[in-house]
């Protein structure tokens, strides 16, 4: 560093060296797309995604629904510490439980499936986005949030009915007799038809 | 080298101008995550937001609707609010305040506001002002719409936090149900569908 080099140019006198004004754009330009990448990421990315819901209507007439085979029932109680409870049907219900794992609450809702597929066989439906006709076993599934649950488990339960193409499925409320039940699973739960409208409209 | 300069100064300028700046959440909130791949579109937001301590606050798109709304609702319900809290409110975003103390809280300056400690609107059956809240605002955004002033009418969106528990987000869907709102969309994050990825062999019938 001490010495510095001096290159002669030839004649130190006479006119002094044309001085270029093109200046290195590089760095600037780089700077440039850096930018554009992380506007162009940040803007796509900050969109959230939505999972569209859509509740029964209160003032629907008991009348005018149609009732449901007893066998297609699945009920999903989502209780606390991330366990869901679940039993089928409404006569001599067992209560089983499981988690919100892969091997688990799918498992249970594929394994129905199967059950259902074997006892009433396949109906045919049109899909509702290509409008071709498609066989499948339908199952009716009643998501049941406890007081106790976290918002993320019906999330996961609602997720659940997505992967595993449940076309038919709902969100209620839990009635006194299913608190009864998760507390003492053994005396099993029998619904009286009463009890039965009861537990299952939404209030 | 110029011309490629002038190019991606350009864009940038353009994705900067168009990016819109993530506003001020009033609340931290972590959504759980779903396999849905719907995005939320591009039309005015009827947002509830619902923190993980189960405090709901409130947010919705446009200006003039929240005029006409808080309007409304100065004029059914006593809140005493001045010319100029009116227009604070119409350019403010989400709230979580009980009707009583609006007036408070549009009276604290706006960069003030993250210092406001808000109690969340009240849900509760014995005092429900959500409903009320969500009804004028379908009913002004309707109004804005027939005036031409926005073109679409709202979808309403709840946004909550993935360990808010049940019993917050139970009250704010019977709210909707109550109001005849049985259609709603739930924020989520991302999260991979192991149909596509074939992990799983789930979802065939």
């Amino acid at each position: 560093m001490a010495e510095m080099q001096v290159k002669d140019s030839g004649g130190g006198k006479g006119k002094p060296k044309k001085m270029s004004t093109r200046v290195d754009l590089t760095p600037m330009v780089d700077l440039g797309f850096l930018l554009i990448t992380f506007f162009m990421l940040t803007t796509t990315l900050s969109k959230p995604q939505i999972m569209a819901l859509v509740m029964p209507d209160k003032d629907v007439k008991l009348e005018d629904l149609e009732p449901v085979k007893e066998g297609k029932v699945l009920t999903l109680l989502l209780g606390a510490n991330d366990k869901v409870y679940w039993y089928e049907g409404i006569t001599d219900a067992k209560l089983d439980s499981t988690d919100y794992s892969a091997e688990g609450l799918r498992k249970v809702i594929l394994n129905k499936m199967d059950k259902v597929q074997s006892t009433y066989g396949q109906d045919t439906y049109n899909d509702i986005k290509t409008k071709e006709e498609k066989k499948g076993s339908f199952i009716n599934v009643i998501i049941k949030p406890t007081k106790e649950s976290r918002y993320k488990n019906l999330v996961d339960a609602l997720d659940e009915m997505a992967i595993t193409h449940v076309r038919y499925y709902v969100i209620l409320d839990v009635s006194d007799l299913e608190r009864e039940f998760m507390k003492h699973p053994e005396k099993g739960l029998n619904f009286s038809a009463e009890e039965q409208v009861d537990a299952n409209t939404t209030k | 080298m110029t011309a490629m300069c002038d190019v991606a100064f350009l864009l940038l300028t353009f994705f900067m101008l168009t990016a819109k700046a993530k506003p001020m959440e009033i609340v931290e909130v972590d959504t759980p995550s779903s396999i849905s791949e719907t995005k939320l579109p591009d039309v005015g937001t009827l947002t509830i937001l619902v923190g993980a301590d189960g405090k709901v606050y409130l947010d919705m798109a446009g200006s003039h609707t929240r005029r006409e709304l808080i309007e409304q609702m100065n004029s059914q319900y006593p809140m005493n609010l001045t010319e100029k809290e009116m227009v604070q409110f119409a350019n403010s975003g989400a709230f979580g305040v009980p009707r009583n103390r609006l007036k408070s809280w549009l009276d604290v300056e706006p960069s003030q506001r993250d210092k406001f400690v808000s109690p969340g609107i009240p849900t509760d059956t014995t005092d429900n002002q959500l409903a009320p809240w969500i009804h004028n605002a379908r009913l002004a955004q309707f109004k804005m719409k027939q005036e031409g002033k926005v073109k679409e009418e709202y979808v309403i969106v709840v946004k909550a936090d993935a360990s808010t528990p049940y019993d917050a987000i139970e009250e704010v869907i019977h709210t909707l149900t109550d109001i005849n709102v049985n259609k709603f969309n739930l924020i989520t994050s991302m999260e991979v569908n192991p149909n596509k990825v074939g992990a799983m062999g789930g979802g065939e019938k």
